[in-house]
């Protein structure tokens, strides 16, 4: 059993912890409370706030780093005040400032990390730089209970299947390309369909009226999969659509309909969704698990939800998902997953604070679990 | 749920005593005692274990698209048989087809394997776990020579399917087998992902996908299983001649353009 409480404060029966992740569009801030001990069902995390603001880049674009990076610049100190006042935490009661050190988008993450410089030098906490995944994964596991899973990753930059073996979280399948969420974004562009409230939200509000299974590629290489060329299929699918072009194709070979825009949506979705769920059950089957906790923005879909628990039921297993206030990047979870690392003797001097777009999901030592 | 699989499997073949042993990542695999089309206690002479036949079933998914569904399944198990087959006929270790029931997604196959001192079956994942377990500094048995052997003849399996244009397309330490607890012989099973390819990214794939699964299944000893992995696999494509050393600079250069494209991936959100 690891000692969680190997630095705390004497006498403090409990720790604090602000944190704040701003590797893509959204920022967020977070504040969380530990209790002495380890967490378990009796010693739960409380959330005591977690605020977020989401930059939008208009329909048909994609959000660049620079204008991103001056949205989290211009509403940090806004969301870092809103979060200790809904807290009604006092800055003197913190333990510890933990900021989002990767992977991600270089000047937004930057811009978050200057932030979280400044705010530890003036209120003299100590900063603990935070994998973003392994923050996604950490938060995805208290809130649903779920103990040892088989963590299907699933976000705007990421598409990966992990599980915890000795002391890492290990990747045990990936994109060999695009992240699922870039795929559904792309997509959204081409269709011109707003990036609010995100893209992939709303190509699920349009899969949700599509009833004719277009073919795609269906490209599942072990337990990695390949997705550039099927986004690759679908767009020009799309063009061919808009342009007017009467191909055999384009229409239904059941009942002879025009394929829709719904209908694109719904094969994607059906397709790449189908994939997702089957690198994850060949996952669970390696390593002999039942559980699977789905995490990061695209875990936010019903459908996908959906068809993962029908997996997992026929493998008598279970699925645990959460909703948006967790799955979408947010402060909590930096804050949580920081806090672990800080209760095992985690820490980053000003030095080495600089943050990295590529920092592997597998490079974090979790220290605070044994199991 | 699974129950209700099973009992649905068995009502359509009910002379077929069946019992599960593995719910691998997308079939059921029985056992079973009976040969579909000889009579009882009669068997093939050139079957490793004889009266002890494997029956992979790949059951409906419900979470997909009924449409999409009858396609992979379909495909899949046909593609395994004829892959087998064609495996025979190469005179590379897998395990025998004996029968195929497309429609239904079944194929009845050849028993190959043995229990492992810790009861468990013989696949290199167990077994190199059961090994990773015995080991420590002093007798890092998991580094013997035995293990040395086997990985050199799992190299030579992949390199002879590459050299004959078959990418097996999920190797992974659950898809290869030890097949007789004396000589380690392994072999390789589960060819529902193969498929013919001449093209090096496909080949290149196939081995990052291996190193992959070995590095986050056997995270200590990886590297040096992975490394006697690929000197089988060097070896017969040198035995090969010319145009087996051409075609291993091509994948082999292909397989690092692939290492690198992970790395420099980006990955935001
Ligand atoms: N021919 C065989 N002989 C013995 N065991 C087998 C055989 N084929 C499969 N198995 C066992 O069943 C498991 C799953 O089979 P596999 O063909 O890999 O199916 P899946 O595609 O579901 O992974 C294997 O890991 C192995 O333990
Ligand atoms: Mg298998």
């Amino acid at each position: 059993m690891v000692d969680m409480d190997a630095f705390a404060k004497p006498g403090k029966p409990y720790y604090l912890a602000l944190g704040m992740e701003g590797s893509a569009n959204k920022l967020g801030v977070g504040v969380i409370k530990h209790h002495l001990g380890p967490l378990d069902e009796n010693n739960r995390a409380e959330i005591l706030a977690n605020v977020r603001s989401t930059y939008n880049a208009p329909p048909g674009q994609g959000f660049l780093p620079r204008d991103t990076a001056r949205h989290h610049r211009n509403w940090v100190v806004r969301l870092v005040e809103k979060a200790l006042k809904d807290s009604g935490v006092k800055v003197s009661d913190l333990d510890c400032l933990c900021f989002t050190q990767g992977p991600g988008m270089g000047a937004p993450l930057q811009s978050v990390v200057v932030a979280a410089r400044t705010l530890s030098q003036l209120w003299e906490l100590p900063l603990v730089g935070v994998n973003h995944c392994i923050g996604h994964i950490e938060m995805g596991r208290e809130i649903t209970g779920a103990r040892n899973p088989v963590v299907l990753y699933v976000s705007g930059g990421n598409t990966q299947v992990i599980a915890y073996s000795r002391q890492r979280y290990r990747i045990f399948g990936e994109t060999l390309d695009i992240a699922i969420g870039n795929c559904l974004d792309r997509f959204a562009r081409t269709l011109h369909i707003p990036n609010d409230p995100s893209p992939g939200y709303n190509i699920e509000q349009l899969a949700r009226k599509g009833k004719h299974l277009v073919e795609l590629p269906y490209t599942v290489k072990g337990m990695d999969l390949s997705m550039s060329g099927i986004l690759e299929y679908v767009d020009g699918l799309a063009h061919d659509l808009f342009s007017g072009k009467k191909s055999k194709y384009l229409y239904d070979e059941e009942d002879g309909e025009r394929i829709t825009v719904e209908d694109l949506c719904f094969s994607l979705q059906e397709n790449l969704f189908s994939m997702l769920v089957e690198i994850t059950e060949r996952a669970m089957a390696h390593v002999d698990s039942n559980q699977v906790l789905i995490v990061g923005g695209v875990g936010c879909n019903e459908r996908l939800q959906e068809m993962m628990g029908i997996m997992a039921g026929d493998r008598n297993g279970s699925i645990y998902a959460t909703d948006e206030r967790f799955c979408i990047d947010n402060g909590i979870m930096i804050a949580h997953a920081g806090l672990l690392a800080y209760r095992v003797g985690y820490g980053n001097e000003l030095e080495d604070t600089v943050c990295r777009q590529k920092f592997r999901t597998d490079e974090v030592y979790v220290k605070w679990r044994d199991d | 749920m699974r129950d209700q699989i099973v009992d649905d499997l068995q009502l359509r073949i009910p002379t077929v005593p069946l019992r599960l042993i593995s719910q691998g990542a997308e079939a059921l695999i029985f056992m079973t005692n009976q040969h579909p089309y000889l009579p009882a206690g009669v068997n093939p002479c050139d079957v490793d274990n004889p009266g002890k036949y494997i029956i992979k079933y790949r059951p409906p998914k419900p979470y997909r698209h009924p449409k999409l569904d009858k396609r992979i399944t379909a495909t899949r198990t046909s593609s395994e048989a004829k892959l087998l087959h064609k495996l025979y006929q190469l005179g590379v270790k897998a395990p025998k087809l004996i029968a195929i029931d497309a429609p239904n997604g079944l194929i009845w196959m050849e028993f190959l394997g043995y229990q492992l001192p810790d009861m468990r079956y013989s696949s290199l994942k167990n077994w190199l776990w059961l090994l990773e377990r015995e080991s420590d500094r002093d007798h890092p048995v998991a580094l013997a020579d035995n293990v040395k052997d086997c990985c050199n003849g799992i190299g030579r399996s992949i390199g002879v399917l590459h050299l004959h244009g078959i990418v097996h397309g999920d190797l992974t330490t659950s898809n290869i087998v030890l097949t007789d607890e004396a000589t380690l012989k392994p072999s390789l099973i589960d060819f529902g992902l193969s498929s013919y390819s001449g093209l090096p990214e496909d080949r290149a794939v196939d081995l990052y996908v291996l190193e992959r699964a070995l590095k986050s299944t056997h995270p200590v000893y990886a590297e040096k299983y992975w490394e006697w992995i690929l000197d089988g696999y060097h070896d017969v494509h040198e035995e090969d001649g010319k145009r087996g050393r051409k075609k291993y600079s091509e994948t082999i250069s292909r397989f690092k353009e692939v290492r690198m494209r992970g790395r420099k991936r980006t990955m935001i959100g």
